[in-house]
């Protein structure tokens, strides 16, 4: 249960861009999907945000927690997303990046502890207003994934989220980041094509083309 | 989602403004053209009107006049644009008109043409630089200098004006085509810069910029501010004579200036015309592009094509400082270089005697400029949203349109209007003159806006979101926010262009409302040189202050934000 893929096929002009894909991602687990580049990785997580392309057709389907998304608009999917840029809003300081992400319902104060504790999960205390182009690239991947989380979405896609961190960085990050998704107890999707970012124990899928 | 829906809202609007305005314009200037205008009693058609139009006494000369400086403008500012590419594209000049073509786009037409004829007068400047120690003058010379019988002072003045103008839509053009590589391949062949230019990369800007050059002719064959204030004065351009029919107390003088307005229209539509049918024959040169000489026969006149260029701007600053220093005159005396006696008395009453003209001029551009800015960015949002759905694009039929106003020559569809706001006792409204500032404020906004705005990172926008989950939400609080130093700049250049409206604020304002432009142009001829450069400087100062704001308050909101300060 959580994020299924059932039967899940892309179609460009009528043909598959890859084989079937079923998946069943528990809250909790990070599944990787792995594959070369142009193997329609990046697609496949398009399709299951909401963003996919008009030029392609979807077979298949897809549930989070047993209710069929694929009607539904982007933003009404209750999905998260992590690009491998941190794409934090130049204009907000950390705090209103943060803020932005958290529902509107929830008071000024509790905003606030909310902001204050998640800046100390990653060890950026009292970064509330400094400026995002004041951080350092890991600093920002950090907050980029704490905004995401913050919105409380039911499951979280990372595409390539580590690809443009240097190789210390990405040992410190991946971390952090699959710790964060742990905690949260969401299913979480993950595209790479590197090996070295999929998680201990998680599950991993290759993409393979379909042939002919 | 309702707002992200709605959206097609605006090019529609957009577009109905257009189509009717000017459809309405023309056909209110056609009727009275042939005999037809109920409200004085004329109900039967003919073509007695144009049987007047063309026996009216000096006509011909109004049309030579027209005609003269109207090709011989467009064909100086275009020419002098492609060969001061040709030559400086890259260079120290290049870079250093970048940097100012801002500030001397936005000085008004009419500020301009007052600084510019206090130059070249007899008793301009140019010529005390020279007298007495030169020419021996000790009087102003009897030489016929400015508002010359063929219009020749006014052809510079217009060539001045829109040669930065053309040098703007060229830079915004050189963006979309990859430059540098076509230069390196062409030199790798051992061709000559201005032979690449020539062969190769005008061939392809040349599209880029059909539209603007085609906006240069119409205007240059209507303008009537700066043909008032340069031009020659009996018989005057045609563009000015029609503006005086149409003010004339006597009705019937209306049906002359329609008939008028649409002869205008005529020599402009046959204008344009040409240089398409020119455009189209360019093909004769194919063997030329192809006969591999690499030598550049131009490379003579580069020296010139510099000065020239050169001299543009130089005409523009001097023809401000030239204005301050009036402006703060109490005693100039023939030929001293500089005045005797300075005062502050004449700012002092510019200043009161300004401020309700001032006034409508803010709040028209102001208002205009945001209902513009409204309708702009309605019109992108929806280009995005249709885009990315793969539905139907409004947004991508308003280019087609948003160049009616600049093609059709103002006078011969805002005639129209008034003469239909008249008939349906609307004239003379705040609305309708603000709505008739919009026609010609918006094109130039959406231009302006367009590029930056679509090159929106879309990931930005996604991102946000799938965090807020409202559209409207994202808009205000991410996406505006972004955008705001390109938004404040769109916002001055419409409200630059309105400022600088002359005959829809003439027409449809009917009288009844007098903005800076209109003051500077009425007082223009006969007042004293102090008050009118007092004026001419308020009229500059308006644009130039929005242009600041627009620059200083993005730099001020994110003083700290140093992702924004790129």
């Amino acid at each position: 249960m959580s994020l299924e893929l059932e039967k899940v096929s892309i179609l460009k002009l009528g043909a598959n861009i890859f084989d079937p894909v079923n998946l069943v991602i528990k809250p909790g687990e990070i599944t990787t999907v792995m594959g070369p580049s142009g193997c329609g990785k990046s697609t496949l997580l398009s399709a299951v945000s909401g963003s996919l392309d008009r030029v392609f057709t979807l077979k298949g389907s897809i549930r989070l927690y047993g209710q069929d998304i694929l009607t539904l608009p982007m933003e009404e999917r209750n999905i998260g997303l992590l690009f491998q840029d941190d794409l934090l809003f130049p204009h907000m300081d950390i705090g209103s990046n943060l803020a932005f992400a958290i529902k509107e319902k929830i008071s000024r104060a509790q905003r606030n502890k909310m902001i204050d504790e998640a800046l100390k999960t990653a060890g950026l205390e009292g970064f509330e207003k400094r400026d995002p182009s004041s951080l350092s690239g890991g600093q920002k991947a950090r907050v980029s994934l704490l905004r995401s989380l913050l919105a409380e979405p039911a499951a979280l896609l990372l595409d390539e989220p580590f690809s443009k961190l240097d190789q210390t960085l990405k040992a410190k990050i991946r971390p952090f980041v699959f710790s964060q998704i742990r905690r949260m107890n969401i299913p979480a999707l993950l595209v790479t094509h590197d090996p070295m970012d999929c998680p201990e124990g998680g599950m991993i899928l290759n993409l393979n083309k379909e042939e002919g | 989602m309702s707002g992200q829906a709605k959206n097609s809202l605006f090019p529609v609007v957009v577009i109905g403004l257009f189509c009717i305005t000017i459809l309405a314009g023309l056909i209110g200037t056609l009727l009275p053209s042939l005999n037809y205008l109920p409200v004085i009693g004329h109900t039967s058609f003919s073509l007695s009107v144009w049987f007047d139009f063309f026996s009216y006494p000096g006509i011909q000369t109004a049309i030579r006049v027209t005609l003269f400086t109207g090709l011989s403008a467009s064909f100086g500012a275009v020419s002098l644009a492609f060969l001061f590419i040709t030559f400086s594209y890259g260079n120290r000049l290049w870079k250093f008109f970048e940097k100012i073509l801002s500030p001397v786009l936005s000085i008004p037409h009419a500020a301009f043409a007052i600084g510019f004829g206090f130059l070249i007068a007899p008793s301009g400047w140019l010529i005390r630089m020279v007298s007495p120690w030169m020419t021996g003058f000790t009087v102003p010379p009897d030489w016929l200098l400015l508002n010359d019988p063929f219009g020749i002072s006014l052809t510079i003045a217009l060539v001045i004006k829109e040669f930065p103008f053309l040098i703007m839509v060229t830079m915004g053009a050189l963006g979309q085509l990859d430059i540098k590589k076509t230069l390196l391949a062409g030199r790798a062949l051992g061709y000559k810069k201005e032979q690449i230019w020539l062969k190769l990369l005008i061939p392809r800007l040349y599209p880029h910029l059909r539209l603007s050059i085609f906006a240069v002719i119409a205007y240059s064959f209507s303008v009537v501010d700066m043909a008032i204030i340069l031009g020659p004065s009996s018989p005057p351009p045609l563009a000015v004579l029609i503006l005086k029919w149409f003010n004339d107390p006597v009705m019937s003088f209306k049906m002359l200036a329609s008939a008028g307005s649409l002869f205008l229209f005529f020599m402009v539509m046959v204008s344009i015309l040409c240089v398409y049918l020119i455009e189209k024959s360019a093909g004769v040169l194919r063997p030329w592009t192809a006969n591999g000489k690499r030598r550049s026969f131009l490379a003579p006149i580069k020296p010139i094509i510099f000065f020239m260029g050169s001299t543009t701007f130089f005409f523009t600053a001097v023809s401000s400082v030239i204005l301050v220093i009036w402006s703060l005159t109490w005693q100039w005396r023939f030929p001293d270089f500089l005045p005797s006696a300075g005062t502050l008395k004449f700012w002092e009453k510019g200043l009161e005697s300004s401020f309700d003209p001032v006034m409508t001029t803010l709040l028209t551009g102001i208002v205009s400029a945001f209902i513009g800015l409204v309708l702009t960015i309605g019109c992108l949002e929806h280009n995005v949203t249709a885009k990315q759905r793969r539905t139907r694009n409004y947004t991508n039929y308003i280019p087609y349109f948003l160049y009616l106003p600049l093609l059709v020559p103002q006078i011969s569809f805002m005639a129209g209007i008034q003469l239909l706001l008249v008939i349906m006792r609307m004239d003379g409204y705040w609305i309708t003159l603000m709505v008739s500032h919009l026609l010609f404020v918006l094109p130039y906004m959406f231009i302006a806006l367009s590029a930056t705005y679509l090159a929106f990172d879309s990931r930005v926008f996604d991102q946000a979101m799938l965090l807020k989950r409202s559209y409207i939400m994202v808009l205000f609080r991410v996406k505006l926010p972004m955008l705001l130093k390109p938004i404040l700049f769109s916002f001055a250049i419409g409200f630059s262009v309105s400022v600088a409206q002359y005959i829809p604020t003439m027409l449809v304002g009917a009288g009844r409302f007098s903005t800076i432009t209109t003051e500077v142009v009425s007082i223009a001829s006969g007042s004293d040189r102090r008050v009118i450069a007092v004026y001419a400087l308020i009229q500059q100062f308006l644009p130039m202050m929005m242009y600041s704001l627009a620059i200083i308050f993005p730099k001020i909101y994110y003083y700290n934000r140093k992702g924004m300060q790129v």
